[in-house]
Order: structure tokens, then sequence, then C-alpha cells
């Protein structure tokens, strides 16, 4: 899986046995982010599926994203439940613009795994793969 | 700014009605609050207000007339216990874009707080096709960035008020 650069945001993907890790950098502020970004979720919700790996996504290293990549993201959170691929995301809550995005995001998690959110340890220095519930 | 009774900011500036222009801008204003507050929190809050009511002036503002464009205007204001941010922009009066976003700030004050308001539109976004617009700007700037918002319409100008708490500034 190939990781994405798309004006000032990437997204690099890395992991092993255990996730497929999606480490989102810079800024997401396209006007219509979806248009790189959904068929980019759906080649990396193939790959998971393929591999029977959870997708874990950090934004702790994100610096800000406009509300049109946060409609782009209920969208991938919808359709990886549909295909059945376990989703995490991970977030700084000392940062107060990702604890009020992220923790809103909680009406998406149905106490089923099947989408979770997670704080990084330490707030928002942690590495892929450290996170904590 | 020469004291603390007198401690006041102002910026105000035409906008070109370029995309490349939010980010110019949006970040322009994060590093001038980061330069005069020691709230973090302010000045991220701050600057994604100035980002969310600039995409909404550029994606639903009328920028077919040349003399229109003139009026895309941004300002940024206030004290050390307030801040403003007014964007201004040019619309057809009575378009559907224009309804829309009295629609959205009525739609909001409907609900008990912002916050219940912003997960409703995330579960309609959620439960609803794939059109595009997601009106989900408004909501994020009265929930995330704690603002009071307020829209009126004079002829071809759409002004778009977002009112927001400060905490204090460095000493």
């Amino acid at each position: 899986m190939d990781s994405l650069a798309s004006g000032n945001l990437t997204i690099e993907v890395s992991g092993g046995a255990d996730a497929v890790v999606c480490t989102w950098k810079g800024k997401s502020n396209d006007r219509h982010p979806a248009q790189v970004l959904a068929p980019w979720f759906e080649e990396l919700l193939a790959d998971a599926a393929g591999r029977a790996l959870p997708v874990e996504m950090h934004f702790e290293g994100l610096e800000h994203f406009n509300s049109s990549t946060i409609t782009a993201l209920i969208r991938f959170i919808q359709t990886a439940r549909n295909r059945g691929v376990r989703l995490v995301f991970v977030y700084d809550q000392n940062l107060k613009w990702q604890r009020l995005s992220f923790d809103a995001l909680r009406v998406f998690d149905k106490g089923d795994r099947a989408f979770e959110l997670r704080t990084a340890p330490g707030g928002g220095a942690a590495g892929p793969g450290g996170a904590t519930a | 700014m020469t004291g603390e009774d007198t401690f006041s900011f102002s910026i105000d500036l035409p906008v070109r009605n370029e995309w490349r222009h939010v980010e110019l801008l949006r970040s322009s204003v994060e590093s001038c609050f980061q330069a005069v507050f020691a709230d973090l929190d302010g000045k991220n809050a701050i600057s994604m207000v100035v980002g969310e009511l600039l995409e909404n002036a550029l994606k639903y503002g009328n920028w077919d007339s040349e003399a229109d464009r003139g009026s895309f205007r941004l300002r940024v204001e206030g004290d050390h216990h307030r801040a403003v941010v007014i964007v201004q922009n040019p619309v057809v009066p009575g378009d559907a874009c224009v309804t829309e976003v009295l629609d959205t700030l009525a739609w909001i004050r409907s609900f008990r707080t912002a916050a219940e308001a912003y997960r409703a539109r995330l579960l309609a976004i959620a439960g609803a096709p794939d059109v595009g617009a997601s009106k989900l700007g408004l909501v994020r700037v009265a929930y995330e960035g704690n603002c009071h918002v307020d829209a009126v319409v004079d002829g071809t100008t759409l002004t778009v008020t977002a009112q927001m708490t400060l905490a204090a500034p460095a000493s």
C-alpha cells in the first residue's frame, strides 16, 4: 500500500503483522479532499481486508483539517464498517482542537470494536502502535 | 497595545477569491495569535474559524461579477476577552446558498448546545448519500470554535460574524 501525498497533506503507511498503520502529517485543506482521499481509502481497505488486518490511523501529527476532510473521514468510517475492516483513530488529547473533533466522532463508536477512538499516550508524541485506550 | 485596559487587535483585509488564499490567511492569523497570546488552543480555534468561514465564502459566494468580487473581505478584531471573525462575500440575494446559511444558523440555535448540533450533523452526514455539501463548516465554527455565529444579507453582500471568548493574553 502506497503512502499518500497531496497538497499540504501526507499519509504515511507502515505497519507489520498487527495493523496497517497510517500516520497523517501536515494539513488537509483541499477544496475537495474526498476526491483524493476516497479512492485512496478504498485501496487501503481492500489491502487491509485482504490481509485481515485492522487499520490504525494516527492524527497526532496533523496540524489542521477542514470540515470537508471530516466529512470524508465519516464516510471512511461507514465504508470500513460495511467492509468488516476494524478501524482505530488515534489523536492527541492535549490539543483541544483534536480533542473536540475526535471526541465528537464517538457517535460512531457502537461498542462493537469496529470503530474505536484512542488517545495517544503522553500527548501527541506517541509513535504508531503505541496507542492506549 | 499599550496596556491591559487598551489591549486590542484588528486585522482587516480585502481577499482575492482563490482557494489557496484560505490557507495563506488561516495560517497568517494563526501566526499572529501565536505571537500575541499564550493560549495556543485559542490560536488553533480562531484560525479554524477563519478557515471555515473563508472556505464557505469561496464555495457559496457569487463570483460572476467583477465589481462584486471587491466585497470579499476578512476582518479579525477583539481584545483580551474576545475575538470576532467577520467574513463578507458577494451573493445573489435570495439565492439558495444564502438561504442555506441562514437556515443552518437557525438549525444550530434549535439545539440546546452547539455540541449537540455538531453530533447531529455528523450523524446526518453518515446517514445521507454523498451529494457534496455537508454543511458541517458553520456547525464546526459554533462547536469547536465555541462561537456565537450570525449572518446578515445587505444587498449583494453576505456578512457572517463569529464571536468567541478568549483566554487572557501573554504578559
